[in-house]
C-alpha cells in the first residue's frame, strides 16, 4: 500500500466511525478529484457543485461498504462520484446530446493536479491498446465522458445492438488481460 | 470463460462491467442497483470492475471546488455549518494536530493582528505528516501570514505557497525553512483569496523557474473564515 491508500483507508475508517474532522480532512483531499470526475460526467459546473454535495453525503453515510480487500479507497471514492453522476446523466431527458460535450474545456494541470493522481502501471493502457482501435475509444468515452449507448452508436455509426456488443466483447477481453 | 474466483457466468460478468462503464439506461441501472444489494457474489464482481477500471479516470484532473459546496455538505447532514465561538473555539472543533500547530507556533507568545477585517485560516499538513504549515490571511490588511512547523524541504529545494481559486493558480513566493513570514497580497489578487485553497509545492531554491508549479504538491488546504 502507498502513503496515500493508507492516508485514504485511515480516514474512511474514521469517518464511519463518525468522525467529522477526518471527514472534513477527507473532503480537502478528495473533492477535487471527485469534483472534476462529476464535472466531467455532467458538462455543467452548476449540476457538478450540486451533485458533489450529494458524493460526500453519500460517502459520510456510506463509509463502512468500503471493502479494503477488493480495491483501493481512492477507487471506491471515485465511484461514488461516477455512480452518482451517472445516475443524474441518465435520468436527464434524452434530447440533451454529446453537443454540450465541447463546453467544458480541459483545465490546464496546477499544482492540484498531482494531488491525487496515482503512479501504478498503466497497464490498462496496453490491455485497451490491444482493442480494435474504435472499441477502445468507445470504452474510454462511456467511462471517462459518460457517454451512454444511444451516444456512442450515433458517434460511431454503428446500430445500438451493436455497439453493445462491441462494448460486452471489449469488456471480456479486457478483464482477461486486466486480471493476474 | 470463467474467473475460477467467481461463481458467475460470462453474461453476469459483462454486466456486472457495463454497469461500472456506466453505459446503461437508467431503469437498467436501478435493477443492478437492487441487485448488487442482494446477491453479493454479483455485488463482488461489480467491486472488480470498479477496481479494474479505476486507473481511466487517472485522465481527470482534478479541480478545487468551490467553497459553498462543503457549507452544502455540512447543512445536509448536521443541520447549521459548525458554530466557531471565535478563534479558541475553532481550535476546538479543529483537529487536533493542526489545531496545536497554529495555536503553539503562529499567536502563542505573539497578539493577535489588530483585526480589522475577516480572517481566513488554513491548515496545510503533508500526507505523512512530516509537513505542517498554517497560514493567516487577514483581509483588512491584506497580509498572508505564514508559519513553517516540521520538516523544511531539502538541500537546494524550497517550498512555494500558491493561491488556487477556480482554474486560477498564482504564486504567493517561496516559504520560510522555518518560523513565520508575512507576505503582503497585493491589491489585484486579494479579491481571489476569499475561499481560495492555499497549497505549497517542492520547488527549487528560489521557487519555481517558470512561474508554474514544477514540483509535486507537499500539501494543500482551503482557507476557512473564522
Amino acid at each position: 500500500m502507498t502513503d496515500q491508500t493508507e492516508e485514504l483507508a485511515a480516514l474512511l475508517a474514521r469517518v464511519a466511525l463518525r468522525d467529522r474532522a477526518a471527514f472534513e480532512t477527507l473532503y480537502s483531499v478528495a473533492s477535487p478529484k471527485l469534483f472534476a470526475i462529476c464535472l466531467r460526467l455532467l458538462k455543467d459546473r452548476r449540476e457538478a457543485e450540486d451533485a458533489l454535495q450529494d458524493v460526500f453525503m453519500k460517502i459520510w453515510n456510506n463509509a463502512d461498504r468500503y471493502l479494503p480487500d477488493i480495491g483501493s479507497p481512492a477507487a471506491w471514492l471515485n465511484t461514488v462520484a461516477r455512480n452518482h453522476a451517472i445516475d443524474r446523466l441518465r435520468a436527464r431527458k434524452s434530447a440533451v446530446g454529446i453537443e454540450a460535450a465541447e463546453t467544458v474545456p480541459d483545465p490546464s494541470p496546477g499544482p492540484e493536479a498531482a494531488a491525487i493522481t496515482r503512479s501504478e502501471g498503466r497497464r490498462i493502457d496496453d490491455c485497451l491498446a490491444a482493442l480494435l482501435p474504435d472499441r477502445a475509444e468507445a470504452v474510454r468515452r462511456a467511462y471517462v465522458e459518460g457517454e451512454s449507448y444511444r451516444e456512442l452508436s450515433d458517434r460511431f455509426s454503428v446500430p445500438l445492438n451493436t455497439m453493445r456488443s462491441w462494448l460486452r466483447r471489449s469488456l471480456i477481453q479486457l478483464r482477461e488481460c486486466l486480471t493476474p | 470463460m470463467t474467473d475460477a474466483a467467481s461463481p458467475l457466468g460470462e453474461d453476469d460478468i459483462a454486466l456486472a462491467g457495463e454497469y461500472v462503464l456506466g453505459t446503461l439506461e437508467l431503469d437498467e441501472r436501478r435493477a443492478i442497483a437492487r441487485r448488487i444489494a442482494q446477491d453479493s457474489a454479483f455485488a463482488v464482481e461489480v467491486a472488480r470492475w470498479e477496481a479494474r477500471l479505476d486507473p481511466l479516470a487517472d485522465e481527470v484532473r482534478p479541480i478545487a471546488p468551490p467553497a459553498h459546496v462543503w457549507k452544502g455538505v455540512e447543512r445536509g447532514l448536521f443541520g447549521a455549518p459548525r458554530a466557531r465561538a471565535g478563534l479558541w473555539g475553532w481550535f476546538a472543533g479543529a483537529s487536533g494536530l493542526a489545531a496545536a500547530l497554529l495555536a503553539a507556533v503562529l499567536w502563542l507568545g505573539e497578539p493577535l493582528p489588530t483585526q480589522q477585517g475577516p480572517l481566513w485560516i488554513s491548515d496545510m499538513v503533508s500526507e505523512d505528516g512530516e509537513v505542517r504549515l498554517a497560514a493567516l490571511y487577514d483581509e483588512g490588511r491584506g497580509e498572508m501570514r505564514v508559519s513553517m512547523g516540521g520538516d523544511g524541504p531539502g538541500d537546494g529545494r524550497d517550498f512555494e505557497l500558491w493561491l488556487i481559486q477556480g482554474d486560477a493558480v498564482i504564486s504567493l513566493g517561496v516559504m520560510p525553512h522555518e518560523g513565520q513570514a508575512a507576505m503582503p497580497i497585493p491589491e489585484d489578487l486579494r479579491d481571489l483569496v476569499a475561499n481560495a485553497t492555499l497549497a505549497i509545492t517542492d520547488e527549487p531554491t528560489g521557487g519555481s523557474p517558470t512561474g508554474v508549479a514544477t514540483g509535486p504538491i507537499v500539501a494543500a488546504a482551503p482557507l476557512r473564515r473564522i
